[in-house]
């Protein structure tokens, strides 16, 4: 079977500055990878480069078995892949949660086509999921910056993805609810088949749940365990 | 003259007609530019607008079509320019507007045009309206109520935040770049009709009045769309009342809805 992510000497230059040099991943379907590695290590840029929105400058980016270089669109690519970015949105447009959470379908929905029932109860279930469904008629910008988050796990969930990206997913979480919500991405991952990869700075709270664990610094990757 | 007696005048059938359409449709990319913090890239168009006005009465040519054509060149431009350049939109809109504001200046010294002349292009009449410039509003209009009815969904994810709509897959730029040309056509037109100092009698205030009290991204559209109808006509008719410039009255009644929508939101 392919491995559902690898990257191999992967090297990612922004501006004049060498953010990822010679990065070696591979996340083999259903495994929950986590890398680890200090504000700034590129833990973001790492992600970015894996569902594409970000291209190397040199080094290879196998994901779901295709070679991202020999792609100019890759949008039937970040279909299969549910984002959970750290930073939460600063939009102030009236977005409703359900909205929010919806589309996460609107990729796989096409274009000009309005969102069915299907879609709906898909949001719904993610929505409960993550344990907000109570919030489906706020405002998004209305929510803390942790419910947010959650909104934002939610929406990739919806997208009813192979592999899921988690961008520091507890970044705006209280200490004392980190543990469950990375017990509930735990679950999540299992019952759904994901191939899941999470970046965070803090290695004891991903250390019990990953198959294995990256460490990132001067960009550059380490096998951890 | 009654107001009605007025309305038999073919000049302020098509001002009427052109108000309407323009009313109902132009502030929805008020919302965008809203939305989207786009409002550097429509000052770089005006001034590059300038520039084409400039280039017009430098070579004895009408300054208008050249104008409009400028602009229209700039919002097919400023997107992929700004992408392939690696700098953001504000930026390449202030280069640019810098940049052929001073070119309109070389021009209009080496040319020893009038000033006022020059700036012509910036003031727009409503009442000067042809059946051609008609037909072009009209026909922005309901393109611009097409694309976002066919679109919503897609212009939604846009408007809430370009990043989410790339990563669930949805064609992000191209969505973008044609939200950005809309624009420029928009500015095109308005500046043909009320001038390019006035565009936001019909863009810019109605969305900001319906940014205030709206709850959901349809709500705006529909309110700026109505309170872009409403200042447009009562504007034109209240101009014609008590004989005042019919932009500026438009704007006099878009700011009053503007400040009672302010006073409802903090309620």
């Amino acid at each position: 079977m392919h491995h559902s992510i690898e990257l191999a000497e992967v090297y990612v230059r922004l501006g004049n500055v060498s953010v990822l040099q010679g990065v070696n991943i591979e996340a083999k379907p259903y495994e929950f990878i986590s890398i680890v590695g200090a504000n700034g290590a590129g833990k973001t840029t790492l992600l970015k480069v894996v569902n594409g929105t970000l291209r190397p400058h040199q080094g290879k980016v196998l994901v779901l078995g295709r070679d991202l270089s020999q792609f100019r669109d890759l949008n039937f690519l970040r279909r299969d892949i549910g984002v959970v970015p750290q930073t939460s949105s600063s939009s102030r447009v009236p977005i409703r949660v359900e909205e929010a959470v919806l589309m996460g379908r609107y990729g796989k929905i096409g274009l000009m086509k309005k969102p069915k029932k299907p879609d709906w109860d898909k949001a719904y279930q993610s929505m409960e999921a993550v344990g907000i469904d109570r919030f489906a008629k706020k405002l998004v910008y209305e929510l803390s910056g942790g419910e947010q988050q959650k909104v934002a796990l939610a929406r990739a969930l919806a997208q009813e993805p192979s592999i899921l990206l988690l961008d520091e997913p507890t970044t705006h979480l209280d200490s004392s609810s980190h543990s469950e919500i990375m017990e509930t991405i735990h679950a999540i991952h299992h019952q759904r088949g994901l191939t899941t990869l999470l970046v965070s700075h803090d290695s004891q709270l991903v250390e019990h749940l990953s198959d294995r664990i990256y460490s990132l610094k001067n960009g550059k990757s380490h096998l951890m365990r | 003259m009654s107001w009605i007696q007025a309305l038999n005048y073919p000049f302020m059938q098509k001002a009427l007609v052109a108000i309407c359409f323009a009313g109902v449709a132009f502030p929805m990319i008020g919302v965008f530019i809203i939305s989207l913090n786009l409002i550097p890239l429509r000052f770089a168009m005006m001034h590059i607008a300038l520039l084409g006005g400039a280039i017009g009465l430098f070579l004895k040519i009408d300054p208008m079509p050249l104008g409009l054509l400028f602009c229209i060149m700039a919002s097919i431009a400023l997107g992929p320019v700004s992408e392939k350049m690696k700098l953001g939109l504000g930026t390449i809109s202030g280069y640019f507007m810098t940049l052929t504001l001073a070119f309109a200046f070389i021009l209009i010294y080496k040319a020893d045009i009038h000033v006022l002349q020059a700036f012509s292009i910036l003031w727009g009449n409503i009442l000067s309206l042809t059946s051609l410039d008609l037909m072009v509003v009209g026909t922005l209009s309901l393109t611009i109520l097409i694309v976002i009815f066919l679109f919503f969904k897609e212009i939604q994810a846009i408007l809430y935040d370009r990043e989410i709509a790339l990563a669930v897959g949805l064609p992000e730029k191209a969505f973008f770049y044609l939200i950005i040309f809309m624009l420029g056509l928009t500015i095109a037109v308005s500046m043909r009709m009320i001038g390019a100092l006035l565009i936001d009698a019909f863009v810019l205030l109605p969305a900001m009045a319906a940014v205030l009290i709206g709850r959901s991204l349809r709500q705006i559209f529909l309110f700026s769309s109505v309170f872009g109808l409403l200042s447009g006509v009562i504007g034109l008719y209240l101009s014609f009342l008590f004989d005042i410039p019919t932009s500026s009255m438009i704007i006099l009644v878009a700011s009053l809805i503007i400040a009672v929508c302010m006073i409802l939101r903090r309620r």
